[in-house]
């Protein structure tokens, strides 16, 4: 029962060694020799040469600078009275999802920063850009405080139950990435009486695109927005749980139907100046997907344009699927107004991505929703963003504790 | 070598082709509900004027949604395959789909086979065909091929041990004789051809007929010539014929020529390959994804399916038997997605 230390990197460890107290003095929220630390990760992730080679690690790379810690930590106060303490929550057990991508930096980076003790686990199977952070991590280990290699801790381990087991109840808070079976499997691991699981399961993410807020649009603002939702789209494989799927189309159905035609062939412009493809195995898998979806009904057209671009029109908002078609599929409906949306959004649903409202449609709709589903309403362009707040969750205040002292 | 199913040259061929397969694209839009929601959505709507033209199913389609053009009622087998990620094919045959399927798979291999039922020995174990209702691909491939032998022998017992003394004693009843070997490349390999060569056993009265892929063999660098050799050299086994099949047309085999190297296509069938990216037919001697096409799915729209193997066409009416010579090449690589939400839902991460 060994695990491969990538953090400090290492050698193998027993799960008795990496569980063994330090005796270190223990880390303060928002401890400056963290803030230091994942203020010299920022500088390296901002180096232009790797910002080009890993460009989601720019973005890591900015919400890491010391401004954005030092404001997280501020809006975190400026939220409790004065006579509120706050404290680390204690042993933080991090599972991200099986191929990791850096919203499990994101999750740990603000753990650490509430100052607790991190174990996280890498998988085995973890991508490039994996790898370049965890060798941006170490390499600036040299100018930190060593209570960060105490406390912070990053493994690979294959599928050891018995590991998994230990780490979850010798944790009082556990951060559990990847899907709702993920999730499930993990849960069998009991933790302790007064530990909690911070989950993020199978989500589901729309765009919506204003007919009027289009028509009013000028030309190159319509071109920035299929840009942007290209973005949003295509950089994860449309795979991420923030990236759009269905794309609502939200007015009247005869203009609707030509800005449906004009949004396409921009996407299409895009697709195709940026050279973006999908192997053949992809463009198979997506015929699968949309072959499947209009075999349940409610796909009136579907139409390949090339294999990186596929569209499918729906009859009604009720066709919306909610799971996966392949990289690069959209289907379309339209709908009068934003108010149809309502009775369709479920738990399961997270960011909805927009272009052509304006900020009192947007608060009607999310307050309409009451919270019953979408976390996030953000514009196109944004949908992978990380933010502090996460799938509902404001995780600074997820990862500590409150002690209240009254007179 | 006779036969009443490798005859049509290939216009002739897909002028029937044609015609016979835009009836059964109607007639499974009119019987299946789903199908004909596919096919109005792709806004199919006049009959195809080519073979090429007609609109195909990706054949995966069948492991994600219930495809079938009969009542459940009339259903009296569900065929099942393998899946390599949990997903299995369902394939609903009726009563004539069922007899459809088994006459034309005993025609086509008559051809290699002869009229008449031959001792059979069966690289595999007797109890990898099991309950009747719902066979696994093994199960099946071996069950299907049972019918055409007698005084069937089983090589392997129920560990998957190749049992030697049966091997001689079937060779001492049989071997002077033409008898028919069934198995799976792979096991033909390891276990048939592997102890025939260590016990110096002679096969050469054996007619082989075997399928399921060359990749397991790759590892050892053994291709088709390669085995073809191999098991003539050492074992004098020499009529070996290679099939291309799936259990989504099943009853369709495309058999491997006498001369080896190539399949060949029964007149109720055809393959078209196509280009990865335009969809496109590839002229003769171009690699691309096989789309295989026959008239033998009555039950269930699998007439014209386009399958996850990658091959090429080497040349038409310039062969053995008329119409297109093929390979198989191998498997298109499954797509991967990155990403954290519902495609992953393999296990613990």
């Amino acid at each position: 029962m060994t695990l491969r230390m990538r953090f400090p990197a290492g050698g193998d460890v027993s799960v008795a060694d990496l569980l063994a107290p330090d005796g270190a003095e223990p880390l303060a929220v928002g401890d400056p020799r963290m803030v230091d630390f994942l203020t010299t990760v920022a500088k390296r992730l901002l180096t232009p040469a790797l910002a080009r080679r890993h460009p989601e690690l720019g973005s890591l790379g900015f919400f890491l600078r010391r401004r954005e810690l030092l404001g997280a930590l501020e809006r975190l106060h400026g939220t409790l009275g004065s006579d509120t303490l706050v404290f680390p929550r204690g042993r933080v057990f991090h599972v991200p999802p099986a191929n990791v991508d850096t919203i499990f930096v994101y999750s740990w980076a603000l753990s650490a920063l509430a100052g607790n003790t991190n174990v996280v686990r890498v998988s085995p199977r973890s991508a490039e850009a994996a790898d370049a952070v965890l060798e941006v991590l170490n390499a600036s280990l040299a100018e930190a405080d060593p209570v960060v290699a105490r406390t912070q801790l990053m493994v690979t381990y294959g599928h050891d139950e018995a590991v998994t087991a230990q780490l979850s109840a010798t944790s009082d808070l556990r951060v559990l990435w990847g899907g709702d079976r993920a999730v499930e499997n993990l849960r069998r691991h009991p933790l302790a009486p007064a530990a909690r699981d911070l989950t993020f399961p199978d989500r589901s993410s729309f765009a919506m695109l204003s007919v009027t807020g289009w028509v009013a649009a000028s030309p190159q603002r319509r071109r920035d927005a299929a840009n942007a939702f290209a973005n949003d789209a295509y950089w994860f494989d449309q795979a991420a749980c923030s990236s759009p799927r269905t794309i609502f189309l939200v007015g009247a159905a005869e203009p609707a139907e030509e800005v449906r035609a004009e949004f396409v062939a921009l996407l299409d412009d895009v697709v195709r100046e940026r050279g973006w493809d999908v192997d053949a195995a992809m463009a198979v898998e997506k015929r699968v997907g949309a072959y499947g979806l209009a075999a349940d009904g409610g796909v009136q057209r579907m139409v390949f344009h090339r294999n990186a671009l596929a569209t499918l029109e729906l009859a009604e908002v009720s066709a919306t699927p909610r799971h996966w078609l392949g990289a690069g599929t959209f289907p379309f409906v339209t709908v009068p107004d934003l108010a149809e949306l309502v009775p369709f959004v479920r738990r399961r649903d997270q960011t909805l991505t927009h272009f052509g409202f304006d900020r009192d449609e947007l608060m009607a709709l999310a307050s309409r929703l009451g919270g019953r589903g979408v976390d996030r309403i953000v514009p196109f362009g944004a949908a992978l963003t990380f933010a502090p707040v996460w799938d509902g969750h404001d995780l600074l205040r997820e990862f500590v504790r409150l002690v209240t002292v009254n007179d | 070598m006779l036969t009443d199913v490798f005859t049509l040259p290939q216009p002739d061929k897909e002028k029937r082709l044609r015609d016979e397969l835009n009836a059964l694209v109607s007639h499974h839009r009119q019987s299946c509900p789903p199908y004909a929601r596919i096919m109005d959505a792709l806004g199919v709507r006049d009959e195809a004027a080519t073979v090429a033209e007609l609109p195909w199913l990706p054949v995966r389609l069948f492991k994600t949604k219930k495809l079938v053009s009969v009542p459940d009622d009339q259903v009296i087998r569900v065929l099942t395959s393998s899946g390599t990620t949990g997903e299995v094919s369902r394939i609903h045959l009726d009563r004539e789909a069922a007899a459809s399927q088994s006459r034309m798979l005993a025609r086509t291999l008559a051809t290699v086979l002869g009229p008449r039922r031959l001792p059979m020995l069966v690289v595999d174990r007797p109890g990898v065909v099991g309950d009747r209702r719902s066979y696994s691909a093994r199960g099946a491939g071996a069950l299907g091929m049972v019918n055409f032998g007698r005084d069937h022998r089983w090589l392997l017992d129920a560990d998957d041990r190749p049992d030697v003394e049966a091997l001689r004693a079937f060779l001492d009843q049989h071997g002077r004789e033409p008898f028919l070997i069934f198995g799976f490349t792979f096991m033909v390999w390891s276990y048939l051809y592997e102890v025939a060569r260590e016990h110096g056993l002679d096969l050469s009265q054996g007619i082989l007929v075997h399928s399921g892929g060359w990749k397991k063999l790759a590892d050892r660098a053994v291709d088709n010539t390669e085995f073809r050799r191999r098991l003539g050299a050492d074992t004098g086994l020499t009529r070996i014929h290679n099939f291309y099949g799936m259990v989504e047309q099943i009853g369709t085999v495309f058999l491997e020529g006498p001369e080896g190297g190539s399949l060949y296509c029964p007149d109720f069938a055809d393959v078209i390959v196509r280009d990865p990216v335009t969809w496109q037919e590839v002229p003769v001697g171009t690699p691309g994804v096989i789309e295989v096409l026959s008239t033998l799915p009555t039950s269930y729209p699998g007439h014209v399916l386009l399958t996850e193997d990658l091959g090429v066409v080497h040349g038409v009416d310039d062969g053995h038997w008329p119409g297109k010579r093929f390979s198989v090449l191998g498997r298109l690589p499954r797509a991967e997605a990155r990403g954290c939400s519902d495609t992953f839902q393999g296990g613990t991460p």
